[in-house]
């Protein structure tokens, strides 16, 4: 690869070792901050719960799951700590995006299968994930990445869990990869 | 009940001691915390996108040995956090006792963990770096973020199915020091060198596996 | 030089000092001298005995009683459902937890109030919460909550109310010479607790 392709590509990316090191420091901020570290699919389930909310407001009666947490929410299911640091990953990601010149609508998969089914896989993805991560409490930056920081055993059960998983299954959705 | 019982440190005259953390201290206010929840999200998607966690094809590749980005920034994260945190208790910044432990509800944890690593596997994504491939454009990066939403209603709705799953077998906030019997500093260590162990294997790997720019 | 190396140089060390250093140094916090002299001048560590008195009617779950005196003493009389931790022994290993911990309200007494504070001011530096001292020892307890004297004719409603109340605790806890006429509960409480700690709220985390 020579350097003329580098260029074309935009900058690269962090050596992974200081990227973890600086994830690190931005996971200690947050629990210095706010006592409690970073996390995503909360996020997404306050969107789920304020969504149903609108369509029926008493639907959220029914389901227990949703009314628990709309309880310990109070008024708005929204102003949680969660959707606030998500929005703010959305612009961060963007930004990094951008200043590396990144930025580019396009479905990323392995030259050797389609963009179609590279959708369909990530769709069925996300599905297991959001079941997942509601099930487990938590997802690899809530649960693992900032269980394994305050050493919860949970977190770790839960990160075990996720890579033992991935890797076992690995060589039945090699295709998609390599 | 006619007395209140203090649940943390509080200095003398129900003054609130100056260390952290900030927002359960009432050191912030709550929408101060909001706001600086906001910053730390933009720094978090900052460094997931900059370290190559918006591509699912990077991410993806700690599985199969061609990259094992995934590995060096979460374990180099988690270990820097960890290490963070127990300096700056050590230094008294900070309050340990009042920072969120996740809670251990053993089965759910597991059955979780399982479905959350098989949706790892075909999507590519998880929850966080979905949003991150979203900013910069990547269309399968939106294609999972749906499907997280579809994944999140279909166990909303079908909840009472799994109820006792979910709330079987709660061990309480147990740390993994605490259960084997060993102090929090130690543990770090040995976590410290259990993933340089993992990094040394996972650089082995990489040159052994190599893949094309992707 | 390789990253993983410099890594590696960095954070092992780190690892090994936190490794090194005692874990009751990472998580303690102390009181200045400062601090502990005005928290003892404001009188922050009594609880009042009417107080006390009603949490035991109540049955109220939380109280932890802790005799500070002799085991000789403490198998003499002891307070209902009191534990004995004499004085001597306070900084045993084994009642680290009971002293230090954030779920009762542990209340130190002994005859007077001498050894009781003393014990108060030993956890409390220690930057121990949630522990407190009987006012007036087992001689105050004895003499006006057991057997209370009824006030006189020319006392305002307080003192009766207050009388009524230390009539029925006594009773209720079978105190010495007094005939209760009413089994009504006490429903009065005459001394406020000095100064009541904020509920500080623990995070909620999760994903």
């Amino acid at each position: 690869m020579d350097n003329n392709t580098k260029k074309e590509k935009g900058r690269k990316y962090l050596n992974p070792y200081l990227g973890g090191v600086l994830l690190g420091l931005v996971l200690l901020a947050a629990n210095f901050v706010s006592g409690r570290g970073l996390g995503a699919s909360g996020a997404f389930k306050s969107v789920v719960v304020t969504s149903i909310n609108a369509v029926d407001k008493n639907a959220v009666n029914d389901m227990p799951f949703m009314a628990e947490y709309t309880e310990s929410h109070g008024t708005s299911p929204m102003k949680s700590w969660l959707v606030f640091e998500m929005l703010g990953v959305l612009v961060g990601g963007f930004l990094s995006g951008a200043v590396a010149g990144r930025l580019k609508l396009k479905v990323e998969h392995s030259p050797k299968i389609t963009s179609r089914r590279r959708l369909i896989f990530a769709l069925l993805g996300g599905i297991f994930f959001g079941f997942g991560s509601q099930l487990g409490r938590g997802c690899t930056s809530g649960s693992a990445l900032s269980g394994m920081a305050v050493l919860s055993l949970g977190g770790f059960i839960t990160m075990m869990a996720i890579f033992g998983t991935a890797y076992a299954l690995a060589y039945f959705f090699r295709k998609n990869w390599i | 009940m006619p007395w209140h019982i203090s649940s943390g440190k509080t200095g003398f005259n129900g003054k609130e001691e100056k260390m952290g953390p900030l927002a359960p201290n009432l050191i912030i206010s709550e929408n101060t915390n909001f706001l600086l929840a906001f910053f730390i999200g933009i720094a978090f998607g900052w460094v997931l996108e900059s370290s190559g966690f918006s591509s699912s094809r990077k991410l993806a590749g700690v599985f199969y040995g061609y990259d094992t980005v995934v590995l060096k920034v979460f374990f180099t994260g988690a270990v820097t956090a960890m290490i963070g945190l127990l300096f700056m208790s050590l230094f008294g910044w900070i309050d340990l006792s009042l920072v969120y432990v996740n809670p251990t509800f053993l089965t759910s944890a597991i059955v979780g963990g399982v479905i959350m690593g098989a949706g790892f596997i075909m999507g590519g994504f998880c929850p966080g770096t979905s949003v991150c491939g979203a900013a910069i454009g990547k269309i399968d990066a939106m294609v999972f973020v749906v499907g997280i939403f579809l994944g999140i209603y279909g166990f909303a709705f079908s909840y009472p199915w799994w109820e006792k799953m979910y709330m079987a077998k709660y061990l309480g906030e147990p740390k993994v020091s605490t259960k084997l019997g060993i102090s929090d500093g130690l543990f770090g260590l040995l976590l410290i060198l259990v993933a340089i162990g993992m990094f040394i294997v996972a650089e082995w790997a990489e040159k052994k596996f190599p893949r094309e720019e992707y | 030089m390789k990253p993983l190396k410099l890594l590696a140089l960095i954070i092992i060390p780190l690892g090994i000092i936190i490794a090194a250093v005692p874990a009751d140094r990472v998580k303690h916090f102390r009181l200045t001298p400062d601090e502990l002299l005005q928290e003892a001048g404001a009188g922050m560590q009594f609880i009042s005995p009417d107080v006390v008195a009603d949490m035991l009617v109540q049955k109220d779950p939380s109280l932890r009683l802790i005799d500070v005196r002799t085991p000789e003493e403490f198998d003499a009389y002891s307070m209902p459902n009191a534990i004995n931790i004499p004085l001597s022994n306070l900084l045993a290993d084994e009642y680290t937890d009971i002293l230090n911990q954030h779920t009762y309200v542990n209340v130190f007494y002994s005859n007077g109030s001498v050894y009781a504070n003393q014990a108060w001011m030993i956890t409390r530096q220690l930057g121990y919460d949630n522990n407190f001292v009987l006012e007036g020892g087992l001689n105050y307890w004895f003499g006006n909550i057991l057997s209370p004297e009824a006030p006189s004719v020319t006392s305002p409603d307080e003192e009766f109310a207050k009388y009524d109340f230390r009539k029925s605790a006594a009773a209720a806890l079978g105190g010495g010479g007094v005939v209760s006429t009413e089994a009504e509960a006490p429903a009065i409480k005459a001394v406020k607790p000095p100064v009541t700690a904020r509920a500080k709220k623990k995070p909620a985390g999760g994903c």
